[in-house]
């Protein structure tokens, strides 16, 4: 005897539900009198009238494991279609993540580290970070994993890069009309707030583990939002009496793009770049799960074999990483500042 | 008072904020009030039935005090507000007719302006803020750098180029702010409070240096203000706002002797008549040799100066001379007169 039945009784519903119901409630009854149990269940312990519940009632009624396997297989069909589209619009990023690895790695360590020094030192102008970076990629190397840092290294370029060359179009596209604002801002939302592993997924059904692009795409997904935000937000709290000033004059739109507004944006647009770029090295520990090389493989073995020793260290790796790039970026984004006294 | 045709002319212009305008246009021409329109409709009555003519190579100042509407008028000269009805007839003609590519046109090389809060490009040099109108036009730097630099030379601002906006005081910035809307070599030069951010003696410095640059550039310039003391100094032709609507227009001596409203009587009683007014506007207009004068005076002479040449003596008289012509003859005691707002009407404004 199920909670529910009065619903189907009530509403002439049973004879839709199929005799099974019936058949089942008489074993339910025939139960009651052999064991002579308590077949009125307390008030208190109504359950809420959820698909199982009702399934309880009445063998219609889906139960909720057919609502998730439902979509499962909902995905599954319009998986091939949904392949044919994505497959060549995102193979340009597995190459690109494939040539960057190779690269990285096949420079030997007395180019490369000078190199990522010489880098910072164009972007930083601070004998200190250059420092700091020297020190770093020389520990990591001292302990054997030049090769790893590399990898984590060689994918962050290239999401944080892709990032950008996305992000800040749609950043401006959402700063010029409200409506887009309105459309984007959800989906932005969702992105941040969905749980990463749950990219994983539907990823991992749509290609194969083997292709790069399968973590690229969710470090991309993952790590986008801040550039797209800051970058709306920089270009609407351009100074209105300025744009006004560039009207007056008469420039073009484009004009007004291109030498005031994404100029006078950019301090916000860069700090975006900071925060993406810290985000992606969050995603690429992560996105060790599904085959992204790098110091997130390190973490995952000692998660997996319970080795303390290669956790800690391969954490703390990561830890000096990131405290470089950002370092680095943020050096970036106080030059910007200084070139524009406000 | 000029005999040239008018560079702008502002012909029944109207303008309306809200969701309906067109509705509330009718209302407002049937008679309703500004606050009424507001109570009853949720529409913003910004400008009514505005006509005025500016004439070419003059400064027509547009004085009224906050939400008098006058930064909306001089944002419709330049089409940064459009109207709700009414024509702007720059040079003939009517620019609210103007394509996108047309309106740019009026704005890259017509017309220039000036911004209260200077409005210059934080990131880029002073002599690059200067260049914006040939920079906008396509050329580089190079090209308008020796224009740039003799205009900011001229208003003051010598070896200051290679600055930015941020490394200068507020009245350094509104230098370049003109410098910049000189480069352009636009006739018409729109100036909407171009001074009113600046502290009282950089003011002064700023307001003569524009009477100086009028004298030698002859620009028909458009400038709003709410300072009366500043309208004066300045305007060949004044336009006096209130609510949206004209109180009244004309040449400044001629508000100042004759207001025709309680509003403006209020305003001007506050005012320094003897460094104000001129010679010409107290004079008796004659050519016939006055008797027994005690001196010359120039028609354009403050009454201050009269005043202390005359050590107070009002049964003096003076000939007041044109280029060296007899123009009419002063009486001290008309001018005295004219010290004073006029008696009956005086007694009104003050109740």
């Amino acid at each position: 005897m199920a909670t529910y039945d009065f619903l189907f009784d009530k509403t002439g519903l049973r004879g839709w539900c199929g005799e099974e119901s019936s058949g089942l409630s008489s074993m339910a009854d025939l139960l009651g009198n052999s064991g002579g149990g308590d077949d009125t269940t307390s008030l208190w312990d109504t359950p809420f009238p959820s698909l199982d519940a009702l399934h309880d009632a009445c063998d219609k009624i889906p139960q909720s494991r057919d609502l998730t396997l439902g979509l499962e297989r909902g995905f599954l069909d319009i998986k091939d279609g949904l392949k044919v589209i994505v497959d060549p619009i995102t193979q340009p990023l597995s190459w690109a993540l494939e040539n960057a690895l190779w690269l990285m790695q096949a420079m030997p360590w007395f180019i490369m580290i000078p190199a990522l020094m010489l880098i910072s030192w164009l972007v930083g102008r601070s004998l200190k970070l250059v420092g700091l970076v020297a020190v770093v990629f020389g520990l990591l190397a001292f302990v054997d994993y030049y090769d790893y840092t590399m990898q984590t290294l060689a994918i962050i370029f290239v999401c944080a890069f892709i990032c950008v060359l996305l992000g800040v179009p749609i950043g401006i596209a959402m700063s010029r009309s409200d409506r887009v604002q309105r459309a984007v801002i959800p989906i932005l939302d969702m992105l941040q707030t969905l749980p990463p592993f749950v990219y994983l997924i539907p990823l991992i059904f749509l290609f194969s583990v083997t292709e790069p692009k399968l973590y690229g795409i969710a470090i991309i997904l993952y790590a986008i939002v801040p550039v797209v935000r800051l970058t709306d937000l920089g270009i609407r709290l351009v100074d209105p009496d300025v744009i006004e000033a560039a009207d007056a004059f008469g420039m073009t739109e484009r004009q007004k793009l291109y030498r005031v507004q994404v100029p006078l944006a950019l301090p916000n647009i860069m700090a975006g770049v900071n925060q993406t770029i810290m985000m992606s090295l969050a995603m690429v520990v992560i996105a060790s799960l599904v085959s992204a090389p790098g110091l997130g493989v390190l973490v995952l073995r000692g998660i997996r074999n319970l080795e303390l020793g290669v956790g800690l260290l391969s954490g703390l790796g990561i830890v000096f990483l990131a405290v470089i790039l950002d370092r680095v970026t943020k050096a970036a984004l106080a030059r910007i500042n200084a070139q524009q006294p406000q | 008072m000029t005999d040239t045709t008018p560079k702008i002319s502002i012909r029944g212009l109207y303008k309306i904020f809200g969701n309906d305008p067109e509705t509330a246009l009718q209302r407002v021409k049937d008679g309703i009030g500004k606050a009424e329109l507001l109570s009853e409709t949720n529409h913003v009555l910004g400008l009514n039935d505005i006509n005025v003519d500016m004439p070419t190579g003059k400064t027509t100042v547009i004085m009224g005090l906050s939400g008098s509407g006058k930064s909306t008028l001089i944002r419709h000269l330049n089409r940064l507000i459009e109207p709700t009805a009414g024509e702007i007839l720059v040079d003939g003609d009517n620019i609210l007719d103007y394509s996108a590519r047309q309106l740019r046109d009026l704005r890259q090389h017509r017309m220039s302006m000036v911004f209260q809060k200077f409005a210059l490009l934080p990131h880029r040099t002073v002599l690059e803020n200067t260049g914006l109108a040939p920079s906008i036009s396509g050329q580089r730097p190079k090209a308008y750098a020796a224009e740039a630099t003799k205009w900011l030379d001229r208003v003051g601002l010598e070896g200051q180029g290679n600055q930015y906006p941020a490394q200068l005081s507020g009245g350094m910035q509104q230098r370049v702010g003109i410098a910049r809307a000189l480069t352009s070599n636009s006739d018409i030069m729109l100036m909407d409070e171009a001074f009113s951010a600046l502290d009282p003696l950089i003011r002064t410095d700023m307001q003569n240096l524009l009477i100086e640059l009028q004298n030698e550039l002859q620009k028909t310039v458009v400038f709003i203000t709410h300072d009366l003391d500043e309208a004066l100094k300045l305007a060949d032709h004044l336009v006096i706002l209130k609510d949206g609507f004209i109180v009244q227009q004309g040449e400044p001596q001629q508000i100042l002797l004759h207001p025709n409203d309680p509003y403006i009587e209020d305003f001007v009683a506050d005012i320094n008549r003897a460094r104000v007014l001129r010679v010409r506007s107290v004079m008796e207009k004659t050519t016939a040799p006055a008797e027994g004068v005690s001196g010359e005076v120039d028609h354009d002479d403050t009454l201050e100066n009269v005043i202390e040449a005359s050590g107070g003596d009002t049964n003096k008289h003076y000939k007041v001379t044109r280029d060296g012509e007899q123009v009419g003859v002063l009486h001290m005691r008309d001018l005295v007169r004219a010290l004073v707002p006029r008696g009956p009407s005086a007694e009104t404004a003050s109740h």
